[in-house]
């Protein structure tokens, strides 16, 4: 259903139906997620992906035109490109350890040590915040200045300062903003 | 003003329970899935909701403009002043041993619920300024583009 | 007595799919927007209380039930409030049911 999902995303023209469609894709994520006994990351993908991403997708709709433009170039080189990129990576994998085996790295270097030493060190339940948190700290404050960054692109470029047509936002409101 | 009395009232209703359902997943990192990131969402989508079903000019009245970008920055600079504060103190950088020295896992929770709330306040302020950027510009909709 | 009660999870559960199959089915086949938005709404009021209500049920009386109950009150109250929030959105913007838009004018 992914793959559907994807396919209709790329073939749609209608901008609106991109966006609900992305928002199921969010969504399917984070069931296949919790399929996958990974609980943490469902409930961040179902939020940002499910949610606020939508959202702020609907504002940035109100702001450009509804459907998308036609490309005149033809699609077959980047097509072509894509798909030789892909089984790279496909034949790439064929290489590392089953999926989910005992063998991976993951599982007998640091997984294991992580998850003997958090009840001594930290004596927190949630062992994906304490390692989030704590062991790969630094991590973290990185990807919090991503976020931040991000937020700045965005206030630099459409300036978040500006408060124009706030006299008009009853009107607004009553035409445009209730289509949650 | 009929057209939107219940989508006000259930807003009314909803709002302080999204508030207080992020602040619980906020805080409750440590116990159930959850910490800075989804909670920081969740609190964002509250603000957005008030936001989008009353006008934005009561929005940015309740949470104004210059607050949120204010503490944009004060998010990340709490997390990382608790790395400098750590250095300070004569440990590593983010070594929350140096949060009290005689007990290194009260540190190590202190250090985790300051750092994950300043995730939380990052990117509840980078959600609703984008928001506010994208709404203070979103123009009056004509009927046949949709 | 527990035999009862998993044959009524079952028939709760059963059932609340089935009412989610059908809203499925009829967003996807009614002709016009305002019978497609009911059932969409099948889905959100019938589907999911009977859903959870089953699910609440084969647990007992344990935390998970409270939880599925207080999950079971915030959709009971946003379910018909989004759907409510997309059709006076529709009508707002104009779009009249069938009958009406032949007498007025054209608009469906």
């Amino acid at each position: 259903m992914l793959i559907v999902t994807a396919v209709t995303v790329v073939k749609t023209r209608s901008l609106f139906a991109i966006v609900a469609l992305s928002g199921v894709f969010s969504l399917l994520s984070a069931l296949l997620f919790i399929t996958w006994d990974a609980v943490d990351v469902a409930f961040t993908e179902a939020a940002v992906g499910a949610g606020i991403s939508t959202v702020l997708m609907l504002g940035t709709l109100a702001l450009t035109s509804r459907a998308e433009k036609e490309s005149a170039k033809s699609n077959l080189f980047p097509l072509f490109a894509v798909v030789l990129a892909g089984a790279v990576m496909f034949y790439g994998t064929l290489d590392m350890p089953e999926f989910g085996s005992p063998e991976t790295p993951v599982q007998t270097h640091v997984g294991p040590d992580y998850l003997k030493r958090i009840p001594d060190d930290i004596h927190v339940p949630n062992a994906v915040t304490a390692i989030l948190a704590s062991y790969r700290g630094y991590d973290t404050l990185g990807e919090t200045a991503v976020v931040f960054a991000a937020g700045i692109g965005v206030l630099m470029l459409i300036g978040g300062l500006r408060r124009r047509r706030i006299n008009d936002d009853d009107k607004n409101s009553s035409d445009t903003k209730d289509t949650t | 003003m009929r057209h939107h009395l219940i989508l006000r009232v259930i807003t009314k209703l909803l709002v302080g329970t999204i508030f207080l359902f992020a602040l619980y997943v906020q805080f409750h990192g440590d116990y159930s899935p959850g910490g800075g990131f989804q909670a920081g969402v969740i609190m964002a989508v509250g603000f957005i909701l008030y936001g989008i079903v009353f006008s934005l000019a009561k929005a940015q009245k309740v949470f104004p403009p210059w607050l949120v970008h204010k503490l944009l920055a004060f998010g990340v600079l709490l997390y990382a002043g608790t790395g400098i504060y750590s250095m300070l103190m004569g440990y590593g950088y983010l070594d929350y041993t140096a949060i009290d020295p005689n007990h290194p896992s009260h540190g190590q929770h202190l250090g985790i619920l300051i750092v994950e709330l300043g995730v939380g306040i990052t990117v509840t302020g980078v959600m609703v300024a984008i928001y506010y950027a994208f709404a203070a510009r979103a123009p009056i909709l004509s009927d046949e583009d949709w | 007595m527990d035999f009862f009660f998993s044959f009524l999870c079952m028939v709760l559960i059963i059932s609340g799919s089935f009412f989610v199959v059908i809203g499925a089915f009829g967003t996807y086949r009614f002709p016009d927007f305002w019978s497609r938005l009911h059932a969409a709404s099948i889905t959100d009021s019938a589907g999911v209380i009977l859903l959870l209500i089953g699910m609440g049920i084969y647990s007992g009386l344990t935390l998970i039930t409270f939880k599925l109950l207080v999950i079971g009150l915030f959709l009971f109250i946003t379910g018909p409030t989004s759907t409510h929030a997309v059709a006076n959105a529709a009508l707002v913007s104009g779009l009249r049911p069938p009958q009406i838009a032949n007498k007025n004018s054209q608009k469906d």
